[in-house]
């Protein structure tokens, strides 16, 4: 499914990260989900877990779901997080901030393991090391 | 002992009523928010980092201060061009010293609003910006506009403290005597709190805001409006008929303004609205800045070097150009050899392909607690907390500078606050570079 | 006409600024003295000649003296900033700010270009062949005005801000274009054979924008006046039927400029 991914703070992951929790069990809990409406939900099949993908289709990353109505269809939401900035797009349109709301993405049922942040950067970002 | 008016170091609300009692081992924070609280704990918490480190053959090892610094001052000075990212959850005394830094090597200096309201501070420079102190509004308004922002998560006290639920002077029933409407694609907590929630589409900030100028100016927007932003033209002569009846309209922009497709020119128009609706009433835009010193580094860098972010001194003066001399694009563009990020977890925040990168360079990070850029980095320098550890000044949202003193000490015999750390580094880089 | 012939060598790791390869800096000099001319590796200066092999003289003047960039240079910035006369012909892709602030003489990119291609650009022309990004002919942050005069033709796609601020000089897309083409323009002319995205012409005040193509969200702010057919703007012929709306009414007693748009790609305005 092709969607706009919006990306944003919630008050949990902002207490997790504030407290210095990313490498927490409940921030990964918190954060690595992506929030999508119940039409869009059905239409990809009730999956427990997506796999979101970048527009240029080089990076993506597995998360949970949530289902929500503070979204419509089309749209998704990830919060503020390591995992969402992977698949966001990078392109500043020539003011440096990155399309932090409204990024195009794709998302997928997925059965990959949802990493934590730690493994994101240590694998993803940092190679076999 | 209880210490009272503490700052809170986390967010642009800057609350300085906080009051913290230390026990042995445990800290009793009365007023913050959930969010402000948590970072509080981080006194006494067992997983704030104590230790430098440093990464050797791919393994993180504990050593000594100096070590660490004599490191660090290494990578900076035998980089061709380095990346300073000031963080914002420092003061603006540390901030400055990073400054210098960036000028003697001839690097690029950012801060988080690159990847937050950069836009904005664009916006502001291309419109002017009919401003105010958060206290205007809190005892003027009797409208409040959220825009793209959900304040009730991003920054939990704001409604609370200065936007909708305290009474003001002019304002004297609080909640009662204001309107609220939030703009926003999704349904917040924020939103569902509001009077009047316009839900529009994703990015077609810009065609609202123009769609709602347009019917200002006494002329019918054009018709595709509705079916390109998911809001009926009454809607929207219905919204511009209740700011020109109000007495006092508080507009506050969040990331969803200024990050979304439009970027500085959704913040410029909004402005220009503003400029314009004052023909009519008192109107007045303002950004809720998510980290609490994210103002300052904007304040300083422009009155210490003309520009308020994405500062290059490459050329030995300061130049400035967005998407050219900003973090996000020097990373992606592979524009830079080193970097030095302070009091912001940069790898958390930008896309894989900066962030990758910025893992493949030689990175220095000084961070309270471990998050992705410590991962990453080559040398972690342990951060002392500002506010609850040392003193210094922080700018607010409306910036407004606001000094805070500390309640505690810092943990390290080593250093006293960030601005010291940072000025030991310096004299060591010198000392190379001059060697 | 005397040719200068620079090949790149060097090690381009970091993106150089080169606003010294002009014609108007060659002019007079030998192929030795050319290499000799600093350029910027920021933060240190190198000779041109660890960056390029220089064959060829300049010539007595610069409209004598011809540039050849012989290769692909993407990150090299600021190529013909500044010139007045003579040409300069890069026979691949550049990096940013080509031909910044040139007020005469040619550039021709065979490849494409980076962003901020002719920024505030006051006479002469700008040709790239490829495909470029942002900010074409546009005013630097903060300035009301964008390119005076000359032209910049595009055969390829550009993406935001083309001719931001324009007040004079025309802007010719062979391709598409994304959002805020033409924003806060007060005059000249800009031509978008293909499509846009969207914010076309936002906030103008003058001048006269014409898309061939589709655009696919519209500015609130236009009021359609009349439809005209094959417009010709001297030698720049527009065939079709074409929508004319004025605007920007978003943007408050302060003149208007003229959008045409293509009739036929844009039936549902
Ligand atoms: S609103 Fe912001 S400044 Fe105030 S207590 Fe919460 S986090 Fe701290």
């Amino acid at each position: 499914m092709e969607a706009l991914l919006n990306t944003g703070s919630t008050i949990d992951e902002g207490r997790l990260a504030k407290g210095g929790n990313k490498y927490s069990e409940d921030y990964k809990t918190e954060c690595a989900v992506c929030w999508v409406c119940a039409e869009d939900f059905a239409a990809l099949g009730c999956p427990e877990k997506v796999k979101v993908t970048s527009r240029d289709g080089v990076h993506s990353v597995a998360v949970s779901t949530k289902v929500t109505e503070s979204v419509k269809s089309g749209h998704v939401f990830i919060p503020r997080s390591i995992w969402a900035n992977v698949v966001v797009e990078p392109s500043t349109f020539s003011t440096g901030s990155p399309l932090y709301k409204g990024s195009p993405v794709s998302v997928e049922p997925t059965d990959d393991v949802v990493m934590d942040a730690e493994e994101i950067v240590l694998k993803l970002y940092m190679g076999e090391e | 002992m209880v210490y009272k008016n503490i700052i809170c170091p986390v967010c642009g609300g800057s609350c300085d009523d906080v009051q913290v009692e230390l026990k042995d081992g445990t800290i009793d924070v009365q007023n913050a928010c959930k969010m402000g609280n948590a970072k509080f704990q981080e006194v006494v918490s067992s997983h704030r980092l104590l230790k430098p480190t440093i990464r050797e053959n791919g393994k993180v090892k504990d050593v000594s201060w100096d070590e660490a610094l004599e490191m660090s001052a290494d990578i900076l000075a035998n980089s061709k061009r380095p990346l300073f990212f000031l963080g914002s959850e420092t003061s603006c005394e540390a901030q400055e010293v990073g400054l210098h830094i960036a000028e003697y090597l001839g690097g690029v200096a950012d801060s988080n609003a690159t990847i937050c309201h950069g836009p904005t501070v664009m916006g502001i420079q291309e419109a002017g910006c009919v401003g105010s102190t958060a206290g205007q509004a809190k005892n003027r308004a009797d409208m409040i506009i959220y825009w793209g922002v959900n304040a009730l998560e991003s920054m939990p006290r704001h409604m609370s403290k200065y936007g909708v639920f305290p009474r003001g002077y002019w304002a004297k029933k609080g909640r009662f005597d204001r309107t609220m409407v939030t703009v926003d694609p999704r349904k917040t907590p924020t939103a569902v709190a509001s009077d009047l929630h316009l839900q529009l589409k994703p990015n077609t900030d810009y065609e609202l805001l123009s769609a709602l100028f347009t019917i200002l100016n006494g002329k019918e927007p054009h018709p595709s409006v509705e079916e390109i932003t998911g809001i009926p033209i009454p809607v929207m002569k219905q919204t511009i008929e209740m700011m020109k009846e109000s007495n006092y309209v508080g507009i506050f922009v969040g990331l969803g303004v200024s990050s979304s497709y439009g970027k500085h020119r959704n913040i410029e128009i909004a402005l220009n609205l503003v400029k314009e609706m004052n023909n009519y009433t008192k109107c007045n835009l303002g950004a809720l800045r998510g980290h609490c010193n994210v103002a300052g580094f904007n304040q300083l860098a422009s009155y210490l070097y003309g520009y308020p972010f994405g500062i290059d001194f490459g050329k030995g003066y300061p130049r400035y150009n967005p998407g050219e001399t900003t973090c996000v694009d020097v990373l992606r563009e592979k524009d830079v050899d080193a970097a030095f990020v302070m009091s912001a977890d940069l790898v958390n925040h930008i896309p894989a392909d900066a962030a990758k990168y910025l893992a493949d360079i030689p990175m220095i990070c000084l961070d309270i607690a471990p998050c992705p850029s410590t991962t990453a980095s080559d040398v972690v320098l342990p951060g002392v907390i500002d506010a609850m550890e040392c003193d210094g000044t922080f700018y607010r949202l409306d910036n407004v500078p606001v000094h805070f003193e500390p309640f505690t000490d810092s943990p390290f015999p080593e250093t006293k606050s960030n601005e010291d750390t940072l000025k030991q580094l310096f004299a060591k880089v010198k000392a190379k570079k001059e060697a | 006409m005397a040719e200068v012939i620079l090949k790149p060598i060097g090690n381009f790791d970091l993106t150089v600024e080169a606003e010294a390869i002009t014609p108007d800096n060659f002019a007079g000099k030998t192929a030795v003295e050319i290499g000799e001319i600093l350029i910027w590796q920021a933060p240190a200066q190198a000779k041109l000649s660890e960056f390029f092999s220089v064959e060829g003289n300049g010539g007595s003047s610069a409209e004598d003296t011809t540039i050849t960039i012989d290769g692909d240079v993407p990150r090299v910035k600021r190529i013909g900033q500044e010139m007045t006369a003579g040409k300069i012909i890069i026979k691949g892709s550049t990096g940013m700010h080509v031909g910044n602030t040139m007020a005469g003489g040619e550039i021709i990119v065979e490849g494409n270009a980076e962003s901020w291609p002719g920024m505030e650009m006051k006479g002469g022309l700008l040709h790239i062949k490829g495909d470029t990004l942002d900010h074409v002919g546009c005013a630097y942050r903060g300035s009301w005005h964008g390119m005076t005069g000359g032209r910049i033709v595009i055969d390829g796609n550009a993406k935001n801000q083309v001719g931001g601020g324009i007040s004079g000089g025309e802007i010719i897309i062979g391709g598409n274009v994304d959002n805020f083409c033409g924003i806060r323009m007060n005059g000249g002319l800009i031509v978008v054979k293909g499509n846009a995205v969207r914010t076309t012409a936002a906030e103008m005040t003058g001048g006269v924008m014409v898309v061939g193509g589709r655009i696919e969200k519209f500015s609130p702010g236009f009021e359609m006046e009349a439809v005209e057919c094959d417009l010709k703007f001297d030698d720049i012929e527009c065939a079709g039927e074409f929508m004319k709306f004025t605007g920007d009414y978003a943007i408050p007693q302060k003149g208007k400029g003229t959008l045409y748009v293509s009739y036929e790609n844009n039936e549902c305005l």
